[in-house]
Formats: C-alpha cells, sequence, structure tokens
C-alpha cells in the first residue's frame, strides 16, 4: 500500500514537471498559439504587438513588428501554470525560459492564421494620374522599399504595379491551374517545357513596402494590422503559383513594353483577389495581339479539326502545357 | 392532395420561369481614351470610367447631377489646403494629382518644403536613417496633402451616384491608353443589344479645361464594341453623347479662386 502511495506521488511529482517545463517540448507546440480564441479576439492587436519593436534596426533596417509582444502581454491574462505554458509559443527549447532564446518572428514554421487583403483596385486610383508620359511597366521596375537613392537626373518614376511586383530571380512553386468544371479529354502529353524564373513577378513577403506608405497617417496604418490582415482557418502557406498558361513571358520584348493593367484587365476592379473568379488575364487580353494564323487561330484550328476527324483532341501547347492543353476550349476561345 | 400537387408544380415552375426571363449573355466594351482636344491627339491615361445599365434617358437624373456638379479642381484643392507653390509645381511637373504618383527625389525633398519637412521629421523618428526618412516620406506629411484629393474626389463620386451602382469601372493603361470592359451581362430580348452608359462621373483635367464624359453605348454580345472618347468643336454636339467642357479656375500661385 505504501509502495503504491510512493508511485502515484511520483507520478504526480512527473506530471507537475511536465506540464511546468513545456517550453521544452517540440516545436510543434509553438503552434498551440491561437489569436483566434474568444478571449482573444475581443483584444486589440495592439494590446499585444507593438510597431516597431525595439529590436527593428538590428533585424529588419526598417521599423517593423520584428519580434513577440513581451511578457507583459501575456501575464496580464495569463497567471502561473498556464503562464508557464506558453513559453514555447516564443522560446526556443532551452535551459529556461529566461535564457531560451526566440524563434524568429514570425515563426515561419507555424500554419498561418491570417489571410492578407490588398484592395488592387483603391491603390489603381490613388496613384493615378494626369500622366502625358508613358509610365509603362519597364520604365519602373523599382524597388519602393529598398531601391537606391534616385539621382536627380533621372526620368520620374511612375508609381505602379511594380513597386510590390519585380521581376523573379527564382522559379516560384508551380502548378496548372485547372478548369473549375470541366474534365479533361484526354491524358496529358510528355511535356518538357520547364518555365524560366524570369516568367514570373514576385510579390511582398513582408511589410516593407506596405510600410513605405502606410507606416502611420494613410489608413490601414502599421498598428491597424486587421485593416490588411484577417483570421482565417489555419493553414500552410503554399505559395504555389497556379496559371492556365505557364508559357507567357513578362520580359519578352513585345509583353515588357506593356503597361499590365493592359493585359490584367480585371485587376482596376478587385478588391480582394481571392474573390475573382477567372484568370485577371482575360483571353480577350491575348487574342487582342495573339490571333494570327500562326499562334493561338492555328490551335485553335488543329484542336477543332481533330475532332471533326474523331482523332485524339489536339493538345494546345502554344500558351499552355498539355496538363491545361487537353481540356475542352472554353467559350471565350471560340468567340475570338 | 390535388391542392398541394398544384403549389408543388407552381413552386418548381416560378424559379425556372424567372431563370428564362433573366437569360443574359457576356459583351465586351472598349473606350479608347485617345481623345482629339485642340486638334491633337491626347491620351488620358489611367483615368477610371464606369459603366450604367440603360442610356441617356433611362439615366436622365444622374446625368443632370452630373452636368449640375461641382468638383474642386486638383489646383484649387491644393491652393485650399495651402499647399506651397514648390508642391503645386511638383504635382504638375508630371500632371500627378497626389504624392503617390511618382517617387520623390532627393533633389525634390530639397525643393519642396512640404517634403522637407516631412523628411526632417522622419530623421528624427526612424533613428536618423535617411532612406527610410525619404523613402518613407509620405507618412509624415500632412493628411490633406497625403490623401485628401483622393478623397474628396471618392466622396464627390459618391454623393452623384447616391444610390445608382455602376454596373462595372474600368480604367485606361498607359499604353494602349484602352479601359476594357468585359463580362457584361446583356439582356437578351427582341433586342440584340442593350443600351449602356459610360461616364467618367468626376471631370478629368487636361490642358486648363475639365472634360466629363456621358456616353450612350449599344452592346451586344456578337463581338466586342468600341466607343472613341470625342470633344465637339465649338457650337456642335457628340450624337448620343453629353460632353460637359468647363474651364478650370485659376488657383495657382496661393490665389485660390472659386472652384
Amino acid at each position: 500500500m505504501r509502495r503504491l502511495f510512493i508511485q502515484f506521488l511520483a507520478a504526480l511529482v512527473v506530471i507537475f514537471f511536465a506540464g511546468g517545463f513545456s517550453y521544452e517540448i517540440s516545436a510543434q507546440k509553438r503552434d498551440s498559439f491561437l489569436h483566434s480564441t474568444s478571449s482573444h479576439k475581443k483584444l486589440d492587436c495592439s494590446s499585444c504587438h507593438k510597431n516597431p519593436t525595439s529590436n527593428w534596426a538590428a533585424l529588419r533596417g526598417y521599423p517593423d513588428v520584428a519580434d513577440f509582444p513581451g511578457h507583459t502581454a501575456c501575464n496580464s491574462c495569463h497567471s502561473g501554470r498556464q503562464f508557464l505554458n506558453l513559453c514555447s509559443a516564443c522560446h526556443t527549447p532551452g535551459a529556461t525560459p529566461k535564457s531560451a532564446p526566440r524563434y524568429p518572428f514570425p515563426a515561419k514554421g507555424n500554419s498561418q492564421e491570417f489571410n492578407t487583403v490588398f484592395p488592387h483596385n483603391v491603390h489603381q486610383d490613388i496613384i493615378a494620374s494626369n500622366t502625358r508620359r508613358s509610365d509603362v511597366a519597364v520604365a519602373h521596375f523599382v524597388n519602393a522599399s529598398f531601391r537606391e537613392q534616385l539621382n536627380a537626373d533621372d526620368k520620374p518614376q511612375f508609381n505602379n504595379c511594380a513597386i510590390c511586383h519585380q521581376t523573379s530571380d527564382a522559379l516560384p512553386k508551380l502548378a496548372p491551374r485547372m478548369p473549375a468544371t470541366e474534365k479533361p479529354l484526354a491524358d496529358a502529353a510528355p511535356d518538357s517545357f520547364v518555365p524560366k524564373p524570369a516568367f514570373f513577378k514576385d510579390m511582398p513577403s513582408g511589410h516593407a513596402t506596405c510600410f513605405a506608405c502606410h507606416f502611420q497617417g494613410a489608413q490601414p496604418t502599421g498598428m491597424n494590422c486587421a485593416g490588411c490582415h484577417s483570421l482565417t482557418t489555419r493553414h500552410f502557406e503554399s505559395n504555389v503559383v497556379k496559371r492556365y498558361s505557364f508559357k507567357f513571358d513578362h520580359q519578352q520584348k513585345e509583353h515588357s513594353v506593356r503597361d499590365c493593367m493592359t493585359c490584367h484587365l480585371r485587376i482596376s476592379q478587385n478588391g480582394d483577389v481571392r474573390t475573382m473568379k477567372d484568370a485577371d488575364v482575360p483571353f480577350v487580353a491575348c487574342v487582342s495581339c495573339h490571333n494570327h494564323a500562326e499562334d493561338i487561330s492555328k490551335e485553335v484550328a488543329k484542336r477543332k479539326e481533330s475532332a471533326d476527324k474523331g482523332l485524339a483532341p489536339f493538345q494546345c501547347i502554344y500558351c499552355h502545357t498539355p496538363a491545361v492543353g487537353r481540356f475542352p476550349m472554353p467559350p471565350s476561345h471560340e468567340a475570338r | 392532395m390535388s391542392l398541394l400537387r398544384l403549389i408543388a408544380v407552381l413552386v418548381l415552375l416560378i424559379p425556372s420561369g424567372t431563370v428564362a426571363v433573366a437569360a443574359q449573355s457576356a459583351g465586351s466594351l472598349e473606350v479608347s481614351g485617345r481623345v482629339k482636344i485642340g486638334g491633337k491627339v491626347e491620351k488620358l491615361t489611367r483615368k477610371r470610367f464606369y459603366l450604367f445599365r440603360g442610356g441617356l434617358e433611362a439615366n436622365k437624373t444622374l446625368v443632370e447631377k452630373l452636368k449640375a456638379a461641382s468638383v474642386t479642381s486638383r489646383d484649387c484643392f491644393y491652393c485650399a489646403q495651402k499647399a506651397s507653390p514648390e508642391f503645386i509645381a511638383w504635382l504638375k511637373a508630371e500632371e500627378c494629382e497626389s504624392p503617390y504618383c511618382r517617387a520623390i527625389t532627393v533633389d525634390d525633398t530639397k525643393k519642396v518644403p512640404e517634403f522637407l519637412a516631412a523628411y526632417d521629421k522622419g530623421l528624427k523618428q526612424f533613428r536618423n536613417k535617411p532612406a527610410i526618412a525619404q523613402q518613407w516620406l509620405t507618412t509624415n506629411l500632412s493628411p490633406n496633402l497625403r490623401d485628401g484629393f483622393y478623397k474628396q474626389q471618392k466622396a464627390s463620386i459618391s454623393t452623384i451616384l447616391g444610390t445608382v451602382k455602376p454596373l462595372q469601372s474600368s480604367m485606361t493603361d498607359s499604353v494602349s491608353v484602352k479601359a476594357i470592359f468585359i463580362d457584361i451581362p446583356v439582356s437578351s430580348g427582341s433586342k440584340p443589344t442593350e443600351t449602356f452608359l459610360v461616364s467618367n462621373i468626376i471631370p478629368l483635367e487636361f490642358g486648363g479645361k475639365s472634360y466629363l464624359w456621358a456616353c450612350e453605348v449599344e452592346i451586344g454580345s456578337a463581338k466586342k464594341v468600341t466607343l472613341a472618347l470625342q470633344v465637339p468643336e465649338a457650337g456642335k454636339t457628340i450624337k448620343k453623347c453629353e460632353v460637359i467642357v468647363k474651364d478650370l479656375p485659376a488657383c495657382a500661385a496661393g490665389v485660390c479662386a472659386a472652384k
């Protein structure tokens, strides 16, 4: 009986210490902190987060939220063991909470709780000008966040899409964008096509570009987190670029001299790209140039011919990879 | 029981009838912003146009409001905000509407008092980092100089439109100078086309004058329709188009005229 009591006591001690030193458990524990609990949702973001944090100069080089909230943000509500249980949300496994370093902020391995909304229509309006010059895409490939000091003799750098979208220097993760409702007519033909990084444009991965205008003053400001970020169900950022056409090269001579809006027709109307049902570059933008006997027209004719002769369907390759080119031709392509 | 059956049949029939009446196809429209003004073709780039269902007659109230609307011009707005002549000159140099239009250079900062004040403020705030003070300069500009004109224009659009909701809007690009509307729902009735109205709502400023268009256009699903904006010669009118041309008030060099 006495032995049983000692074993029970030992078990209690183990459980107690296991809970108390939860900062030592696996990195997955980091993901246990939720912004979406009913208590956290009642709080204003600024009640925990500070912008800028004191470490901005060293970590970012520009004023930013570069660190987790301090202990006071947590222990104003969570005390004792409950507070100790939160260590692993910010601290790496270490000897004691005080000495354990923190994960980089934001913790990249965690699943994301927020979506980012960027209203392209509003930004197109505010940067609109009565310009009489050709502020074409190539004329303003500037990085607004950290461009070099402009020379006074340089041509004016009109603000436009290139502030946020630069030519990629690495190939992003890619996946074909499949028609939502159609079924493919055949298996995809073998294909060795690999797009180049320069075919793509990147997008901001931090606050630098946004804060250049929105750090303070213009809403949503750097402390109005909810102005851009909305809570969502937890997900891992896939960052997979999905396109109907992987063969479009933004840097191709005839493409690069155009304004982005010449083809991205829907972007000046759009308040949130996630709500866009169709491609933001509709087919009509492509055929305004590519409607000759040797390009899209030829492909359309080949598809029709294969259908008429009862042959295996011709898989369109001028714009598409076979993953997409094997699908039925959409009505937009028929009614050129 | 037979009454229930009848109700069930009616319930099934009503929605299908509604769908049949509302059957629509999609049309597209191209508005060309290359406009002949004073014998020269000018480009109205990066300008927003709105599309409304119905023609001039159906949108009579809106058209009357467009004609009667008094919208403060860019120069008068900034003049009223007591912007320095240098600030207004910076905007006018590239026909900008706000400081967000183009990059503010180091040289611009030296010349424009408002830019210099914002830069100095930023330098103190951003730990003496000149690059950030320069690149984030607009975050230290006064609200009215920063985005006041944009907000005023949005408020004017909202007042003019009231409860009227445009079907779509689109902007002219800077190269082809076209605003393209796609997926326009065209009702398929007895006529192969439907009448729509295109307007810029807020007058466009160009060469000392303001221009406002409200033009009727027939859109069908068969092919893309093109609307070429025109300015009528003195004493003449443009068919199916209301074009309101006004002289812009003189609001330069700190003398703010009336609207």
